[in-house]
């Protein structure tokens, strides 16, 4: 009888056959799953784009330090490699196998750099290694997403497509952190994770170290204020992490357990609503190792009962791999501040201190 | 009378449309709106440092340097100068 009213009972007719599809079917799921999986493969693209990129970084890197067919090597250390974790269900010693298994690991790429980099120093050797190890963790990270993006669409499984989705733009900020590392470690400037050493050298007064306490650490004696300083730091100016765990372990066997006080300065993951470069202390071994370097520090603090103390700057994870930044050097700047008071305050007048600079020295000699 | 009310009825069908619309489109707006402000220039910088004096200073960061480096001499007393950090300056806008 009327235009109007017949449109709109169409209309009618149709919300109702529309919210019938939506509520009683799977089809918006399958809709979604479409637009969630588009959303991941869009960012899985950028992520190869990332890698792509940093393999020729890489590369070029690798042919300036004088490394022949470059693409080979890195081909031949990507996907290889790996470390397999020990057996967790009977922990005993376990310490000791996860310690055996990634010295074994860390030898075996040594040896395979060293093969193809013959005549260079020790810091480009050490630089060359963590470029590869760079390149070789992004192409895990894009091979786990396409994996599960694959299998979600594979099996229909549109809970983990969109889990994906929802977890992916965090993982393109670690990724796009990772990839900008390698700038840094190919030409040897400090990283946010290196605040650990910066405080160290500014301990020692930029002095040279003493001798070489493990593989890759160094040892340094200061005194100041009338306290003997040890100051142990993994050896640089090239990408370097040392065996902080096994070098403490050594000296504090050496002099018998004769130290009244160790300070652990390393970076820490910040929440978000924390102020990157924040400055805290507290008690334990401030180091993010898989196991055996923290556990060796802990185990010969408490046998001769020497306080542990952990000074961390705060910061996010992509800071940690990024150049470091001007917020974080003050942070280190305090942290300095920080351990300076600790042993005016905390160790006596002619006593015996051990200050270890944890993380990556890249770029700090 | 009759037409009247069936209008009113696509009025308020056209007004929920509007409305799911605009619910589509609020987070975008809420983005746009709220700009952050951004990094225009991004530069390497090192801090030098006179191991005698209290001399420091920030220049810009050469290649081939590393924390700990001697770079020359302090332009008050002649002591070394040692690079005492690296880190990258960050110029801000606020849109
Ligand atoms: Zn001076």
């Amino acid at each position: 009888m009327d235009g109007s009213n017949e449109i709109a009972s169409y209309l009618i007719v149709l919300l109702f056959l529309a919210s019938f599809l939506m509520n009683f079917t799977d089809i918006p799921q399958r809709i979604q799953m479409q637009r969630f999986s588009s959303f991941v493969r869009k960012r899985l693209y950028a992520l190869e784009e990332l890698e792509a990129d940093t393999r020729r970084k890489a590369i070029a890197y690798m042919s300036s330090v004088g490394i022949k067919e470059p693409s080979k090597v890195l081909e031949g250390f990507i996907d290889n490699f790996f470390l397999i974790r020990p057996v967790d269900i009977e922990p005993t010693d376990i310490i000791k196998r996860l310690k055996h298994l990634i010295r074994v690991r860390e030898g075996s790429v040594r040896d395979y750099v060293r093969t193809v980099l013959s005549e260079a120093d020790r810091s480009i050797q050490y630089s060359v290694e963590s470029v590869l190890e760079v390149v070789s963790a992004l192409r895990l990270l894009n091979k786990l997403i396409r994996h599960y993006l694959e299998l979600g669409l594979k099996y229909n499984n549109w809970i983990l497509v969109m889990q994906l989705a929802m977890q992916i733009p965090e993982v393109v900020e670690v990724a796009k952190a990772y990839a900008g590392s390698i700038d840094a470690f190919s030409s040897g400037i400090p990283i946010g994770d290196s605040v650990g050493p910066l405080v160290a050298k500014m301990l020692v007064g930029w002095g040279e170290p003493t001798r070489e306490l493990s593989e890759g650490t160094d040892l340094y004696e200061v005194e100041i204020d009338k306290r003997k300083v040890y100051v142990i730091k993994a050896s640089g100016p090239g990408s370097n992490v040392g065996w902080p765990g096994e070098a403490l372990e050594r000296l504090v066997r050496e002099y018998d357990g004769e130290i009244e006080r160790i300070i652990t300065v390393d970076a820490a993951l910040k929440l978000e609503s924390e102020e990157s470069g924040e400055v805290a202390y507290g008690a334990g071994a401030a180091i993010g190792d898989p196991g055996p370097e923290k556990i060796a520090m802990e185990r010969v603090a408490s046998e001769h009962s020497i306080p542990l103390d952990a000074v961390v700057v705060k910061m996010s994870e992509a800071e940690a791999l990024s150049p470091l930044s001007k917020k974080i050097y003050e942070g280190a700047l305090r942290a300095y501040d920080t351990v300076l008071k600790i042993i005016r305050e905390k160790v006596r007048e002619g006593g015996t201190v051990v200050v270890i600079g944890v993380g990556n020295t890249v770029g700090v000699r | 009378m009759v037409a009247l009310q069936l209008d009113s009825l696509l009025v308020a069908l056209m007004i929920a449309a509007l409305l799911l619309l605009l619910t589509a489109v609020l987070p975008w707006i809420l983005s746009v709106a709220s700009s952050k402000s951004r990094v225009v220039k991004e530069e390497l910088v090192e801090v030098v440092k006179c191991l005698k004096c209290d001399y420091e200073s920030v220049r810009k960061y050469e290649k081939g340097d590393y924390v700990g480096k001697v770079v020359g001499s302090c332009p008050n007393d002649k002591g070394s100068l040692v690079v005492k950090a690296i880190y990258v300056e960050r110029y801000t806008q606020t849109k």
